[in-house]
């Protein structure tokens, strides 16, 4: 857990001031250590004759900075595929722009850093896992050796050795999977977009695919997974962004969202307030080790479910809060709807600890 | 074979057409892609502005060209190319379809049972047939596998992977395109082996002896037996053991006579040929001896087709009618005449003899005789000094090549010395700078001889059989390339089943070309002939016939007119617009007949192919970079 000095105060009094604060973050934001980023990002999908369907997201502004591990989670048909696929270029936005590696989304050159590992393994049926691969790297422009190299490497990486020569067409579902992530890391990306990576997987492999999750990221590489593993998420990812019909209901660190500001763990029982002061006054003076007084965290399955129970209530832009922003908060949504939600801001956190906050604090703890 | 006047060009006189540049390919060409670009920016500007709004969309089909020429054309990667086409080819594969090889087989096996060989010209049966089933078979698996290849990935998304990969838009066009270019070329090969053995085995025959023989001075005459409906003459001269039977339906054989006294027939040989023709220039004269353009019509035969050779300049109304050479007829017994005019008769060219082939016709205007056949003669002229050789008889044999040869060598009879000498025929007959005509006339009078430029002409050389069969495939395979183009131009935009129709009709409109140009020019020229769609289908249920008025009254039948002439106008500048598919085909025709394919020919369809294959690509281009993947 993170070493938070705010311990004792426990309440939310800093994220007050959340109002004013990204429009001074977003021009400190835009250095080169930004991968991605959306601005004002909307897509509608439109029938042949250019009548709406599906208005998949609305204004989505997001960030991902080099080296980390940004998770977009949200219900089925949130927009989380829609936003990768508009990173990729395999959508062109509504309105706003995608920025990827400074450059525009639609750019093919943008490709040789980035891997993608799609929703569903499409893949062609009629290659083996070696043809496979091979034929990703030919994208490349890898030469012989290199390609033959990098198969080896990534075929044991996913382990598939023993199953190479078979078709695809014969493969399991999960195995599918494994070559659909070996292929998304053939060229050795800086940027990987992995869209619902353990879906389909093992435990074993899903254990594996975290660790590997991190062990890129170890290597300086910047992922975006988006998962319906809310678990995952909670183990992986330094970031998430929580989407519900297309907008951004929640947007911060981890560490940051699960903690519960409002509660004080203290694993005793009949205290009045009083006497907590005095405890800590006492713990203080005696310079004793004080083990257990944190706020809690909750689980991410608990932010979740609130996030989305509160979204279907009041639909609507709903202001991010500012516990979520982690340094100079940076990835404020405009705040397009200002006074009206206000109180709503932090009544996710409030619930999720009236509800069961110190309940799952204590089974994290 | 009767060939039209656009055969006879060489291939800068059609690419340029000197003097007629307007009838040009080369013209037609730059207009077609003049106009696709126009049509392509235009089109695509009233898309992007209703995606983007009108100023934004100008940006984006400014950027799209830009990206072409500063990144996408650039960026193309040879290799990547490739992978995408081993890709493609392996999909083709693994969908089995080698089997239409197979299929291609059974059908040679089949056929080996009702195509005739005892049919008067069974070389050009077999050969038409095997050319023809490949054509059509290579054509509509060209128009599957492309058509549906890519709207199939996109459907399966398998697309997605290969475009978040470093993967240019003309990458994916040009690797699909040559990878099913490479599934055809492989079937081909194949395809053309069965073929030639198809032909070579299914003429084969042998005689099995000899029914009459008489021996005269040591020389033998005889008489084969009949196989396959025909029988043979032969001679074997004294003191030889070898003598060859004359010619029966294109082919003879070499007859073998044994120490015991019995015969042996060989195979059939002469009958896959590839004759290098070399034509004259022509010249009618009418019965008075008057020079003519041309001889007389005995029929209707200039009334349809022909105009295709004219390009651009009949679209828009500067050529009119049709051009098409049919054969010309002079008549018997009077001053009129065929002279035809060859260039370049030089001693290299006919080292020993100067082989000619006649392949005329007859019309008779009377019963007459029905058991001889017409005569005609051939006279051989110095064209400078006039001294001319003694006319040759011979009599017509219709509908197929009468292989003769003018010997080098003639007897002369020198009347101040009284001795007979012999003179040799570059001396006398040839000019100087190589020159020499013949002269066709009819001998029968009131009958008639027909002939076009390419009824008679010089033979100076031979090329084999199985290289001209290569030619006829490579025709083919360019026919192939080009539906392929096309159908994968089309699946850029347009879902698999659509695309394959798309293809479909303009494969369609390409064939029917010659009917739409005519429609037209009857429309124009107020001939009589059924009019467009819409007047023909009223002629239909009203039961009236072709060539009467349309019987409908007043503002009806100007509507039905108009409309009709909308119809056909567009439909005339979209199949002027379509490659000249029937054209190509024909080159079997060639094969069939035994001529060696023009170089001429194949060079200007390789060039037609070429251009309509960059156009696909430049149009399938845009589409798929306009297009979004996954929407
Ligand atoms: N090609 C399309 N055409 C029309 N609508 C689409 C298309 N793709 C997605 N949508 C719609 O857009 C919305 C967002 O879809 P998206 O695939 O982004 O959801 P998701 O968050 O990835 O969901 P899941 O968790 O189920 O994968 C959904 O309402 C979906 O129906
Ligand atoms: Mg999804």
């Amino acid at each position: 857990m993170d070493t938070d000095s705010t311990a004792v105060a426990d309440s939310a009094d800093e994220n007050t001031p959340a109002g004013a604060a990204p429009v001074a973050a977003r021009s400190t934001a835009t250095g080169s250590d930004v991968v991605i980023e959306t601005r004002n990002l909307s897509k509608i999908y439109k029938d042949f004759w250019g009548r709406k369907k599906v208005h998949a997201l609305k204004s989505l502004d997001i960030e991902v900075r080099k080296g980390e591990i940004f998770g977009l989670l949200g219900p089925n048909g949130s927009g989380k595929s829609t936003t990768i696929k508009l990173i990729l270029g395999l959508l062109f936005p509504t309105s706003g722009r995608v920025l990827v590696f400074d450059k525009d989304a639609t750019e093919t050159k943008k490709n040789e850093q980035i891997g993608y590992l799609p929703e569903e393994s499409y893949l062609y049926q009629f290659l083996n896992a070696e043809e496979t691969l091979d034929f990703y790297g030919r994208l490349f422009d890898m030469s012989g050796r290199q390609r033959k190299q990098r198969v080896e490497e990534l075929l044991t990486l996913v382990g598939l050795q023993g199953a190479r020569h078979r078709q695809l067409r014969e493969y399991s579902k999960g195995m599918r999977r494994r070559v659909g992530l070996a292929q998304a890391l053939i060229n050795d990306p800086d940027l990987i977009l992995l869209d619902e990576p353990t879906t389909g997987l093992d435990p074993i492999g899903i254990r594996e695919m975290k660790d590997l999750i991190l062990a890129l990221r170890d290597q300086g590489k910047t992922i975006l997974l988006c998962s319906h593993q809310l678990g995952d998420v909670q183990d992986v990812c330094d970031r998430v962004a929580i989407l519900h019909q297309g907008e951004l209901k929640e947007l911060g660190r981890v560490t940051d969202l699960l903690k519960v500001q409002d509660v004080t763990e203290v694993h005793a029982s009949g205290l009045s307030e009083e006497a907590k002061n005095e405890i800590r006054e006492v713990i203080a003076r005696h310079g004793a080790d004080l083990k257990s007084m944190d706020n809690p965290t909750a689980t991410m399955e608990d932010l979740f479910l609130n996030i989305v129970r509160e979204s279907e209530a009041r639909p609507g832009a709903r202001r991010v809060s500012a516990t979520a922003s982690d340094e100079p908060a940076a990835d404020e949504p405009a705040a397009d709807e200002p006074a009206a939600d206000e109180p709503a801001a932090d009544e996710p956190a409030a619930d999720a600890s009236a509800a069961d906050g110190s309940q799952a604090g204590s089974d994290k703890s | 074979m009767n060939l039209q006047p656009d055969d006879f060009w060489t291939f800068s006189e059609w690419l340029f057409r000197p003097g007629a540049f307007l009838e040009s390919a080369f013209l037609q060409g730059v207009v077609l892609i003049v106009l696709a670009i126009v049509l392509g920016l235009l089109v695509g500007y009233v898309i992007s502005a209703a995606r983007y709004g009108p100023g934004e969309g100008f940006y984006a089909v400014a950027r799209a060209i830009r990206d072409l020429l500063r990144t996408d054309l650039p960026g193309t990667s040879p290799s990547r190319i490739v992978a995408l086409a081993r890709l493609a080819f392996k999909e083709a594969i693994r969908r089995r379809v080698l089997f239409v090889v197979g299929l291609f087989v059974v059908i040679l096996l089949l056929a080996g049972w009702f195509l005739n060989p005892e049919s008067d010209d069974p070389a050009r049966l077999y050969i038409s047939f095997v050319l023809t089933a490949t054509n059509y078979l290579v054509l509509a698996l060209a128009l599957f596998i492309s058509a549906f290849s890519l709207p199939q990935d996109i459907e399966n998304r398998t697309i997605y992977t290969i475009v978040t990969k470093p993967v240019r838009a003309t990458e994916i066009v040009l690797g699909r395109m040559l990878g099913f270019v490479a599934v055809g070329t492989v079937m081909l090969i194949p395809m053309g082996l069965a073929s030639y053995i198809f032909v070579d085995r299914g003429l084969d025959h042998t005689h099995y002896g000899v029914v009459e023989a008489n021996e005269i001075d040591g020389r033998i005459v005889g008489k084969t037996d009949r196989v396959r409906k025909h029988q043979h003459t032969f001679t074997i001269e004294a003191g030889e053991t070898q003598g060859l039977t004359n010619f029966v339906r294109g082919h003879r054989h070499v007859v073998t006579r044994l120490d015991d006294g019995s015969f042996t027939i060989g195979p059939p040989t002469g009958q896959l040929r590839a004759r290098i023709p070399s034509y004259g220039e022509i010249q009618f004269y009418d019965r008075n001896g008057d020079p003519k353009d041309s001889g007389i019509d005995v029929g209707a035969e200039r009334l349809a087709g022909g105009y295709g050779s004219a390009g651009i300049s009949r679209l828009i109304g500067v050529a009119k009618g049709n051009r098409k050479l049919e054969h010309s007829y002079v008549e018997g017994g009077t001053l009129g005449m065929a002279e035809f005019t060859f260039d370049n008769v030089t001693r290299q060219r006919f080292p020993d003899k100067i082989p000619f082939d006649l392949s005329i016709r007859a019309y008779r205007s009377f019963k007459g005789d029905i058991e001889s056949g017409i005569r005609g003669s051939l006279t051989f002229k110095n064209p400078d000094t006039g001294f001319s050789l003694t006319p040759k008889q011979f009599t017509v044999e219709e509908y197929q090549i009468d292989e003769r040869e003018l010997p080098l060598t003639f007897e002369w009879l020198n009347k101040e010395t009284g001795e007979v000498e012999t003179r040799n025929v570059f001396d006398y007959v040839v000019t100087e700078d190589g020159r020499m005509q013949i002269l066709l006339k009819c001998l029968d009078s009131s009958q008639y001889l027909g002939v076009t430029k390419s009824g008679l002409y010089l033979r100076p050389a031979e090329s084999s059989f199985a290289w001209n069969l290569t030619k006829a495939y490579g025709s083919i395979w360019l026919q192939m390339t080009m539906i392929i183009a096309f159908g994968v131009m089309f699946s850029t935009f347009l879902s698999g089943p659509v695309a394959m129709v798309a293809t479909a009709v303009c494969v369609l409109l390409g064939f029917s070309a010659e009917s739409i140009y005519d429609t037209r020019h009857f429309i124009d020229s107020n001939i009589e002939r059924g009019g467009g769609p819409i007047e023909s289908l009223v002629r239909l249920v009203k039961q009236d016939a072709m060539t009467t008025q349309l019987d409908v009254e007043g503002v009806a039948n100007t509507l039905i007119k108009s409309a009709d002439a909308v119809i056909v106008y567009t439909m005339d500048a979209v199949a002027t617009a379509l490659p000249n598919l029937p054209r190509m085909v024909s080159t079997a025709e060639y094969a069939a007949s035994g001529i060696d394919i023009f170089n001429a020919v194949l060079a200007r369809h390789s060039v037609a192919t070429l251009g309509y294959c960059l156009l696909a690509f430049l149009i399938s281009y845009f589409f798929l970079k306009a297009r979004e993947i996954a929407a």
